[in-house]
């Protein structure tokens, strides 16, 4: 019996660690990340990837540094364990993979062109769009987590959800993209430097 | 008419199989099966950064592959940021497509990685014909009903080769290999522009 009142009260403790946001409490991160992300003309910041798979040991862990130039200039950079960037340049991806470098237009590819998009306003985010979105909005120790739901079901059908973690300034230092099967990438940014010079060689390919 | 004994000589090589072509000798062995260690540790993710050349086309990924009990693979291709370009499960002698990108759902693309992929992780094969070369031994096995040559050197596998009609059609060639893990693999079709690079992470 004793037993059974521990897993309650652990199980409370587990609900409450992440509780769901008031109205006013959403529209005030929302105010705050969208003054944030108005307010940021570039971000460079390392990242760490993690790649979950239910059926995997481990996750797949990669690492590199992402680079963000207002309006849309995205570059990601893989260092470890290989080397491989993509810059995102209007509807076209310059890639460099391990010193080939090649292009493709993306330009036709309905999905690919949302997922760019969103990768890129994620990086700010500013994904409050409810026309393509379901926002759920919680708290979790300490932090802003926000979960985005893709409405469009093409989409949905390659990924279920963004959820995104905000810190105390309404900046972004988690991505986690969910694919529908629950697998998912998590991407953690830590160094996080805002409005610095950023030459646009760092995007040139 | 001169010509008639070269033309038949070509004939003859033409149809020849894949050992004669390459003056394999048949020789008895006592052995009846051959082993692909390359996909056995159900204890490791065998993880392979994927880089793939379709005629002018290069495409590039992660590609995952994971044993989950006898006779059952995973194998899952994502892009380098994790998105899931196909995820597949070989069962027994079923083949399970349990997510594909619609752009790539395409029977012939589909039935294409299927037989690449059962050749790559199928693990014991029963020998029907073995044969020597200078380089080492030769198993003659048969997977989907394709004749395949497994060329073994120092008790090493180093390459697969799969044959339709007698002729050579995918080589699956192992490289780097430490404690059964092959760091380096090659696909290579013989009959379309298609190389698929693997390099172990």
């Amino acid at each position: 019996m004793r037993n059974l009142a521990y897993l309650l009260w652990f199980m409370m403790i587990a609900v409450n660690a992440q509780s769901e946001m008031s109205t006013a409490e959403a529209q005030a991160l929302e105010a705050k990340v969208k003054a944030t992300a108005d307010a940021t003309e570039t971000i460079t910041s390392n990242f760490r990837q993690y790649k979950h798979m239910d059926f995997l040991s481990n996750d797949i862990e990669s690492m590199g540094r992402l680079s963000f130039k207002a309006p849309n200039l995205v570059k990601w950079e893989y260092a470890k364990p290989f080397a491989y960037s993509v810059i995102f340049k209007d509807e076209v991806l310059y890639i460099n993979n391990e010193g080939n470098k090649s292009n493709v237009d993306i330009g036709s590819n309905k999905l690919f062109k949302q997922l760019n998009q969103l990768i890129t306003n994620s990086i700010k985010g500013d994904l409050f769009n409810t026309a393509e979105f379901n926002i759920d909005y919680f708290t979790k120790e300490g932090e802003s987590e926000v979960h985005f739901a893709p409405k469009d079901e093409d989409f949905a059908s390659f990924i279920k959800a963004f959820h995104i973690i905000f810190n105390g300034k309404g900046e972004v230092t988690e991505v986690k993209m969910l694919e529908p099967s629950d697998d998912y990438t998590r991407i953690v940014f830590t160094d996080r430097k805002t409005n610095q010079s950023l030459p646009d060689a760092v995007f040139a390919h | 008419m001169r010509y008639l004994p070269i033309s038949l000589l070509l004939l003859a090589w033409a149809c020849a199989s894949y050992p004669e072509r390459n003056n394999f000798q048949s020789i008895e062995t006592s052995s009846t099966s051959v082993t692909n260690p390359y996909f056995s540790n159900q204890e490791k993710d065998y993880v392979y950064k994927a880089d793939i050349d379709l005629y002018k086309k290069t495409f590039s990924g992660i590609l995952v592959l994971k044993k989950l009990g006898a006779q059952h693979h995973r194998i899952v291709f994502t892009t380098e940021m994790g998105n899931t370009i196909f995820d597949f499960s070989f069962k027994g002698n079923d083949f399970i497509v349990n997510h594909i990108l619609a752009d790539i759902n395409k029977k012939m693309v589909i039935n294409l990685l299927r037989k690449d992929f059962r050749t790559l992780v199928a693990e014991n094969l029963s020998v029907l014909n073995t044969f020597t070369s200078q380089d080492g031994f030769i198993s003659e096995t048969e997977i989907d009903e394709r004749v395949h040559y497994y060329h073994t050197i120092d008790g090493n596998l180093e390459k697969i080769v799969q044959t339709k009609n007698r002729k050579k059609k995918v080589s699956f060639i192992f490289s780097a290999v430490n404690e059964e893990v092959a760091k380096n693999i090659q696909i290579l079709h013989h009959n379309i522009k298609l190389c698929i690079k693997l390099k172990a992470i």
